[in-house]
């Protein structure tokens, strides 16, 4: 596949944006904005965490953490054979130290619901496999993300804790 | 409305300054640690005074030395302990129509953690008496107030005469100390209520004014069958060591998320206890009372059904892994302990430790059911493992669903403004709010949360139409409408929270959140609204009058998160 640059790569890259924005709207609290790799470079999504269904509005497992379905809308997916010998896209939602990765759901371009999650904090991962529903991954990894609670940060050394302001 | 604004956020010790604009005026918070101890009995007591921090977490160093900046207030200042009768537990008044009650609210000694401590209790009882009627009843309440601060008694959730809907200033004057109201309360809908005071709840209700209502269907099937029935009410209460942390005098403090207790009790107690048979199926009428704690509640594994809200019972029945609720709402679920053993009652959440930046699992056990092996009588275990549909549940929602599409009557904003917080709290929270969780579970930073109070902080609700916010929202729409208010939970405010949204006296489904549709319908009056969801409730304007809509956190409503719904005639 050969790769956009110079001007054509910054207008495809603008026109995909704004595909972008006008398929989802802007990108929410609970939205994880997710990012291209060279493998296909016009690709662009947004996954969304919307609470699952629950008697009580908001969606906990027994230990409290929070279950969201996942909604995603991706754009300028390419075929999936363009980018080698794989046939879909599937997302998977993996621990921040890359140990675990749970294969959530197929997607394409549009808005896709492909499935639960239930970790605190994780990576969200697209990648192109072979079929839609492979036991682990092992194609390239196409668009990527982290979930909002990644921003959460240690402020064990930050100086609001050593009296600096 | 900006004098009825007053008056509720004061009540009549405060003297909390509201400017033209509806924004308070405020300093910044006082370094004077002995601060104001004009009152009796208040001699030696300081707001300055370590605040129990998260296990691990320091108190940020600008923050050290700062106090309050109100005057501190606790229950029965200059009375000995000693000298008061100790608190009993809740008893049952069963009432049929026309029955009269006698509702005294006293000063009672209550015991935790090993200090006595002088608090609030209605007839003597925490939590207040169980007033346990049938459908359709109405009732004579004799109040009487015999606590040191002005109060009323709200029947919440229950569709009654607006007048005694016990709301300071908008449905009544408030009860003086020494004074007394008579109440008519009418209950037209099966389910479980509770009642507590509406003045200065931040103080009132955590110190022990609360209290259970049962309404029972005519219809004995109403419910799937229970072996025995028991009523929950959560509560948390913040202690130090030997000592409480006084509330704010003129004005809420902990206004940022509401004070958030350390010892959890369950019917005012540290460990409830409860003794079954193996295979019961107990049904627990739970209520949340806390101020500002949202719980996860479950019970060491025991299989649970959730059957209905305060106002009603679902569409259909659910099992569920655990029991949501915000403050202020209820649920009926059915437990079925199949193995004989210890079961512990806990509410199990996720804390943010945001001094290392991770999630923290949190436990807290609030009791234990005794299972014996003597067997169940009568078996109900196929019973509880049949999902029950509540056709006539549906067949009545069915009237509103021409509703549930069309575009959004009334749409409110929730957000707050701040002013003269604490420099390092100020720039804590533009860089903590990068993350915040749609439900916070507990208070991860404390030290800043006690220092804010209303004089610094103004939750609100705004209009979007208008602009206008809180008590200067002047919606009025005609009794028997249907009107769909689409409620959006701000995220990037400053301190970005979730909010339980309370409607007095009428009735409203939670029809859509975030879009997605409500599979599972219940009638509700207060719903949790999630930081950054939007969520879609489709109110039965149905009883006339001025009824009060606000945030049941308690410290959000006293610095100003309330507004006015006029169902007119």
């Amino acid at each position: 596949m050969r790769l956009p640059t110079g001007s054509a790569y910054l207008r495809t890259r603008l026109s995909v944006a704004l595909l972008t924005v006008g398929l989802i709207g802007p990108i929410g609290p609970l939205d994880i904005p997710l990012f291209a790799t060279p493998k296909a470079p016009t690709a662009q999504g947004v996954a969304k965490l919307v609470y699952a269904s629950s008697p009580f509005g908001v969606a906990v497992t027994q230990d409290g953490r929070a279950r969201y379905d996942v909604h995603v809308t991706a754009s300028g997916l390419p075929k999936p054979s363009t980018v080698g010998a794989y046939s879909a896209y599937v997302a998977w939602e993996v621990t921040p130290d890359l140990s675990t990765w749970v294969r959530l759901g197929a997607v394409t371009n549009g808005t896709s619901i492909v499935g639960s999650t239930e970790m605190n904090k994780f990576l969200f991962v697209i990648t192109a496999e072979p079929s839609a529903t492979p036991d682990k991954h092992s194609g390239p990894t196409i668009l990527h993300g982290t979930s909002p609670s990644g921003w959460l940060q240690s402020f064990l050394t930050h100086p609001l804790f050593r009296g600096v302001y | 409305m900006r004098g009825i604004a007053s008056v509720l956020l004061a009540s009549a010790l405060c003297v909390h300054a509201v400017s033209a604009h509806g924004q308070t005026t405020a300093t910044p918070p006082k370094t004077d640690t002995t601060m104001h101890m004009d009152m009796p009995g208040m001699e030696g007591m300081s707001m300055k005074m370590p605040i129990p921090m998260p296990a691990g977490m320091p108190m940020m160093p600008g923050l050290v030395g700062l106090a309050p900046n109100v005057a501190p207030f606790l229950p029965g200042a200059g009375v000995d302990p000693m000298t008061l009768p100790a608190v009993k537990p809740s008893s049952v008044a069963r009432l049929r129509s026309g029955d009269t009650l006698d509702l005294t609210a006293t000063l009672v000694r209550r015991t935790v953690r090993g200090h006595a401590f002088a608090m609030y209790g209605y007839n003597g009882e925490v939590p207040g008496p169980l007033i346990r009627v049938p459908q359709n009843a109405t009732i004579i309440v004799r109040f009487h107030n015999r606590i040191d601060l002005p109060s009323t008694v709200h029947w919440h959730g229950v569709r009654l005469d607006n007048k005694y809907d016990g709301v300071p200033d908008i449905t009544q004057e408030a009860v003086p100390v020494g004074g007394d109201f008579v109440y008519r309360v009418h209950f037209p809908d099966a389910g479980v209520y509770w009642y507590h005071p509406h003045v200065r709840e931040d103080i009132e209700q955590p110190m022990g004014l609360f209290g259970n209502m049962i309404v029972d269907s005519p219809d004995s099937d109403y419910y799937s069958p229970a072996n025995e029935e028991h009523a929950l009410m959560l509560d948390d209460i913040l202690v130090n060591a030997d000592s409480l942390i006084p509330f704010g005098k003129e004005a809420p403090d902990f206004a940022l998320m509401g004070r958030v207790g350390n010892v959890l009790l369950v019917n005012g107690e540290p460990h409830y206890t409860l003794a079954a048979k193996n295979g019961d199926v107990v049904r627990f009428f739970v209520t949340n009372v806390a101020s500002s704690r949202t719980y996860n509640l479950s019970f060491g594994g025991a299989p649970i059904k959730v059957i209905a809200s305060g106002q009603g019972r679902f569409e259909h029945e659910e099992m569920v892994p655990s029991v949501v609720l915000a403050p202020a709402e209820r649920y009926v679920v059915d437990v079925r302990f199949d193995k004989p053993g210890q079961y512990a009652m806990v509410n199990s959440v996720q804390a943010i430790n945001h001094y290392e930046g991770v999630f923290e699992h949190e436990v807290d056990t609030l009791g234990t059911i005794s299972v014996a092996s003597a067997a169940a009588k009568p078996d109900l275990g196929r019973q509880f493992t049949a999902l029950k549909t509540n056709t006539a549940v549906s067949r009545e929602i069915d009237r509103y669903r021409k509703y549930f599409e069309k575009a959004p009557d009334k749409k409110l904003t929730l957000t707050v403004e701040t002013n003269a917080l604490p420099l390092a709290t100020v720039q804590f929270m533009s860089i903590d709010t990068a993350y915040f969780a749609p439900v916070e579970w507990v208070d991860g930073m404390p030290d800043m949360n006690w220092l804010s109070t209303g004089k610094e902080v103004r939750w609100i609700l705004r209009d979007d139409a208008t602009g206008k916010e809180n008590m200067n929202i002047d919606w009025h729409v005609k009794q028997g409408s249907v009107i769909k208010l689409r409620i959006f939970n701000d995220p990037k405010s400053f301190h970005p929270m979730q909010h339980p949204i309370h409607l007095h006296g009428q009735r409203m489904l939670v029809i859509a959140r975030d879009g997605v549709p409500t599979k599972n319908l219940v009638w509700k009056d207060t719903a949790i609204i999630p930081v950054g969801s939007t969520v879609d409730l489709l109110i039965d304007a149905s009883n006339p009058g001025a009824w009060l809509l606000h945030c049941h956190i308690a410290e959000h409503m006293g610095s100003g998160m309330m507004a006015v719904l006029h169902v007119d005639p």
